[in-house]
């Protein structure tokens, strides 16, 4: 499809109209539907995995895929070709395997080669460092395990090449196995090069840094400039970065970090905004200091009319609030000043964080007109391509508590109807603060509908949320619509307790869960469930409330169910309540009672006198 | 059996079904047994990827018959290449992988023999006869194979009795292609006619000048079936065009970067007013305050300077990549997914062009119409007739490039240069 035809529909579907749908990534099948956050984050991988799948089988199998003809020839569809097609031992042969990145093997033609005398060009050594110092190289007798998972990182590497959007970018942290080891491949090659240019320094020194070993990226610097090199910019934002692992105070810190600024305007090497990015992002973990400095650096900036790109934002925000006093609002909105007035390409792989960081800084101010006004920016231009999964989740579960906070309920409910599946999964804690939104709101009605939520997300096993949600329907006394739906959700409830697990544990009652669901019964006037739950008190060993036992009188009372009541009384007594005798003049007064029932009523009684005098001799 | 066309020749066919009948060509000639049965074998693949075949024999037949318009017997030569199909295939799913790795190299030795037998008896006979020798030959040539692969499944040392085998298959299905070709009379294989008819109009070595006719023809014929077999070239294509995959972020990175420096002219220059109201509720704001002075803004020539920038190293290429991926969104519908697999290249590219992948720079038209190169050439007579033929197939041979095809007329016009004097002695 042509883009000029789609480009013209995209600002209608610039967000999902059906706010029911799910994304269109996910199939559309009622059993591969996510429900809730943990299954939409499978599902969506799911794709990106069989593609991987895919590529594996090619890589590890390629003697199954010779014949990879076709006509008219698509090479996208085709696979990678990873094997690779020079044979022999020559700079040609080598150079190919630097560009299919194969690691050990770039290394092993370069050690025959120098074996057999041959001179191998700077360049080619050089991008064979790069190689080395990008990956992390491992020692030339590498185990067979730790060679796979150097496939598997170079696989990674390549998924990344084919977007996985999901994959939060984790350059930047140093991944798990390839720490650098000491005199690695890339330091052997590095010592035994004839000659060596400022390329060769800069990808040393990247590569330290990238790897975690910050001092030794110091010394290779210093080393660079004995030898009369110019670093480049990359190195420099490499090596800014790596300031906070050099020195721990934090004025040593900023110190340094105006040392290579200052070695940068030495060697004429022009600052890009990745550059500032490095600086803020290393003043983040200079507290106080990084306070002071980081507005000089945001004016540096714009004296060299470089624009900031989100990351730069994101960094400030959690210079300027970090700590726990967050007085004022006024960065913030600054930020949000400068940012609704621009849209922005990606430039650093921090720049995601920014809307999410922004909404957790709203939060903490509990400000709502800046969370609207930051979600008006995210709506704007392709902002919104920031967000990804992950990431959209988190963004939305803030900017909903923070609406439960600080809005009217309508307006709580609009954003929920309207967001809930298609834009994000709540959260068990958005659910909790939604209940406590439609508490203070008044509008306990609603909560059936949320429990229907709950079960679709998946919370229904989650005790704190059960607890709410029953405790907020048993509090008060509703019409009889409301009893009669909340009663219906109490059975719910109650399956949930009891579905004997196939496969998960069932939820264990508790005391006051058990108590709310009484209740609800018998405010729907479902004595014979409300009386099972009753019953049920005595098989976990439980004992019910005065208010659980008053309402159940009260729903016997009301569907004229003496039996009930003397049960009841039976029950109250057996386990030895003081509240019995209370109940039993209760059901003696309100209840009609045929002879044979007061005679079991009067039995309960001396049941219960012998109980008493059992434990009064006890205690004698 | 195999039959064919003398179109087929010229078309350069693969698996023709013998039994589909061409209403409008005449068969005959099978003078490229020798070079296709070589040719089969060593295409001989698994039969899994057959099917894979057959999707591009289709996608062939699709290029092909868009061009009905020029003629009928095109739309049918198309026609027939798609009946052709299941029969053949079932041919080569007959020849089972077991044979597979035996038939590599197998058909070199019978084709000796073959064609050893073709020169010694053609030696004195008329072109007629040299033509149904020939067709003869081709049978030798199929039915050796077969006996071969017989051969081969009971595990009989195949150099002791290759020769033999082949003479043998040779003299007694010597009758049989004569009877096939009386049943096929009245589809005659014209061109070898029109070629026999050039050479017969030679005074001296008639013999000579058909041959070499005719070998040029074949040679024409190994051509295009090196090109139709050309895996070995997609390969290359693919290859290439995989680097060009892999620099693209860079290029993207590239691009993205000198879009960031035109925002930055656009706007950097911008004054930012200040807000009164973020001053007043606040000691800090990002308004106030010195800057650094460490840098001094550079002039627009050393930033072009330092644009030019060498290859892109790996580091670039990942740092691109890093970045793609900070906007990279799934498509939220089916448009966007289909720009995205626009994008990728894996979606066919609208408006439909069923000549998408074969880049040779010519239009469909330079393919067919071919007349317009025969200008050279008498008007009328026996080599106009010849030449017309030569075209007609050239124009149905989808393997060869317009270059390749024009040479090849131009080597006959060469040829008949040659010849002049001695037909203009008649």
């Amino acid at each position: 499809m042509p883009e000029y035809i789609t480009k013209s529909f995209s600002p209608r579907f610039s967000f999902p109209q059906d706010p029911t749908a799910a994304h269109y990534m996910f199939h559309d099948d009622p059993y591969l539907m996510p429900k809730n956050s943990a299954t939409a984050r499978l599902f969506s991988l799911s794709k990106e995995s069989g593609r991987n799948a895919a590529k594996y089988i090619i890589k590890e199998f390629p003697h199954f895929f010779d014949k990879i003809l076709a006509e008219p020839n698509i090479p996208s569809l085709m696979p990678e070709i990873c094997t690779p097609q020079i044979e022999g031992v020559s700079e040609e042969a080598l150079r190919e395997r630097i560009n299919l990145r194969m690691v050990k093997a770039s290394v092993d033609l370069f050690d025959q080669l120098l074996q057999a005398g041959t001179s191998i060009s700077l360049e080619t050594t050089n991008s064979l460092l790069d190689l080395l110092c990008f990956y992390g190289d491992g020692e030339s007798t590498q185990e067979k395990e730790s060679e796979e998972k150097e496939d598997l990182e170079e696989s990674e590497v390549n998924a990344s090449e084919q977007e996985t959007p999901k994959r939060p970018p984790q350059r930047g942290s140093h991944p798990f196995a390839s720490r650098w080891r000491e005199n690695n491949n890339a330091e052997r090659i590095f010592k035994i090069m004839p000659e060596r240019n400022a390329h060769s320094y800069c990808t040393m020194i990247r590569g330290m840094v990238k790897h975690g070993a910050s001092a030794k990226a110091y010394d290779m610097y210093t080393e660079l400039l004995n030898d009369r090199h110019k670093a480049d910019v990359h190195t420099f934002n490499a090596l800014i970065t790596a300031v906070p692992f050099l020195k721990d105070r934090f004025l040593e810190r900023w110190e340094l970090i105006k040392m290579f600024l200052n070695h940068m305007a030495q060697q004429e090497v022009q600052p890009n905004v990745q550059t500032f990015n490095a600086v803020l992002k290393t003043l983040r973990r200079c507290g106080g200091v990084g306070r002071s400095m980081a507005v000089p650096v945001i004016k540096e900036m714009e004296a060299l009319e470089i624009e900031p790109s989100l990351a730069t934002y994101d960094h400030l925000l959690s210079i300027f609030y970090r700590s726990a006093d967050l007085a004022s609002s006024g960065i913030i909105s600054e930020v949000l000043d400068d940012v609704e007035k621009r849209s922005f390409t990606p430039q650093d792989p921090d720049d995601a964080k920014f809307f999410i960081s922004a909404m957790q800084v709203c939060c903490d101010l509990k400000d709502i007109k800046l969370a609207y006004r930051l979600n008006k920016a995210v709506e704007k231009g392709d902002n919104w391509k920031f967000l990804d999964m992950d990431r959209l989740n988190s963004y939305w579960s803030r900017f909903f508590s923070l609406l439960c906070m600080m809005e009217q309920i309508d307006v709580v409910l609009k954003w929920y109807k309207e967001m809930s599946p298609s834009l994000f999964y709540p959260s068990p804690k958005n659910i909790l603060d939604f209940l406590q939104a439609l508490d203070a709101a008044n509008h306990l009605e609603m909560i059936p509908s949320v429990w229907e939520d709950m079960k679709q997300l998946g919370f229904s096993k989650r005790r704190d949320l059960l607890e709410e949600v029953l405790s907020l329907m048993s509090r008060d006394q509703h019409p009889e619509e409301i009893q009669l739906a909340f009663a219906k959700c109490a059975e719910d409830i109650k399956t949930v307790h009891e579905q004997s697990g196939r496969d998960q544990a069932s939820v264990e009652w508790t005391g006051s869960a058990l108590g709310s669901v009484t209740v609800l019964f018998s405010r729907a006037g479902r004595t014979q469930d409300a009386w099972s739950m009753m019953e049920r008190f005595q098989q976990i060993n439980r004992i019910p409330t005065d208010l659980v036992m008053d309402e159940f009188l009260n729903c016997a009372k009301q569907t004229n169910s003496p039996d009930e009541a003397i049960k009841l009384v039976k029950l109250a007594a057996s386990l030895g309540l003081p509240s019995s005798q209370k109940l039993k003049s209760r059901v003696e007064k309100e209840f009609k009672l045929s002879e044979n029932q007061k005679k079991a009523l009067e039995s309960i009684q001396s049941d219960s006198d012998s109980s008493d005098s059992d434990s009064d001799s006890d205690r004698d | 059996m195999w039959r064919f066309t003398a179109f087929e020749a010229l078309l350069g066919p693969e698996d023709y079904n013998p039994d589909v009948t061409l209403p409008v060509h005449s068969s005959g000639a099978g003078r490229n047994a020798v070079a296709r049965n070589a040719r089969r074998s060593s295409r001989s693949r698994p039969a899994a990827l057959k099917g894979r075949r057959g999707c591009e024999r289709r996608a062939e037949g699709a290029m092909w018959g868009r061009l009905c318009g020029s003629g009928r017997i095109l739309l049918l030569a198309g026609a027939a290449r798609h009946c052709g199909r299941p029969h053949s295939r079932t041919q080569k799913l007959f020849s089972t992988s077991s044979v597979l790795s035996a038939t590599e190299d197998e058909p070199t030795a019978p084709a000796d023999s073959t064609t050893k037998v073709a020169s010694k008896e053609g030696a004195a006979e008329t072109p007629k006869q040299k033509l149904l020798k020939m067709i003869g030959d081709m049978k030798v040539e199929v039915t050796t194979k077969r006996k071969f692969q017989q051969l081969k499944e009971q595990e009989i040392k195949k150099q002791a009795t290759n020769k033999q085998e082949g003479l043998h298959g040779g003299s007694s299905t010597f009758q049989n292609s004569a009877e096939d070709v009386q049943r096929s009379k009245p589809l005659n294989p014209e061109l070898v006619q029109a070629a026999s008819a050039v050479a017969s109009s030679f005074p001296h070595n008639k013999e000579q000048a058909e041959s070499e006719l005719l070998a040029q023809l074949r040679r024409h014929e190994e051509t295009t079936d090196k090109q139709r077999r050309g895996g070995t070239i997609n390969i290359c294509n693919v290859i290439s065009e995989m680097t060009v995959k892999r620099q693209s972020p860079a290029q993207r990175g590239v691009r993205i970067s000198n879009r960031i420096s035109l925002e930055m002219d656009e706007d950097g220059q911008r004054i930012k007013p200040g807000r009164p109201s973020s001053h007043s509720d606040s000691g800090r704001s990002l308004k106030a305050g010195k800057r650094l002075n460490i840098f001094t803004k550079a002039s627009p020539e050393t930033e072009n300077a330092l644009k030019t920038v060498s290859s892109p190293t790996i580091w670039d290429l990942e740092f691109a990549k890093e970045i793609a991926a900070v906007t990279e969104q799934p498509p939220r519908n089916g448009f966007e997914e289909m720009i995205q697999w626009t994008k990728e290249g894996i979606l066919w590219e609208f408006p439909i062009d069923n000549e998408a992948g074969m880049d040779d720079g010519a239009e469909f038209h330079e393919h067919i119409f071919l007349e317009k190169h025969l200008k050279d050439f008498p008007k009328q007579g026996p080599i106009r007739h010849f030449m017309e033929l030569v075209i007609c197939g050239l124009s149905k041979n989808p393997y060869l490039s317009v270059k390749q095809k024009i040479e090849h007329i131009e080597w006959f016009r060469n040829y008949f240069e040659e010849k002049k004097e001695f037909l203009q002695e008649i």
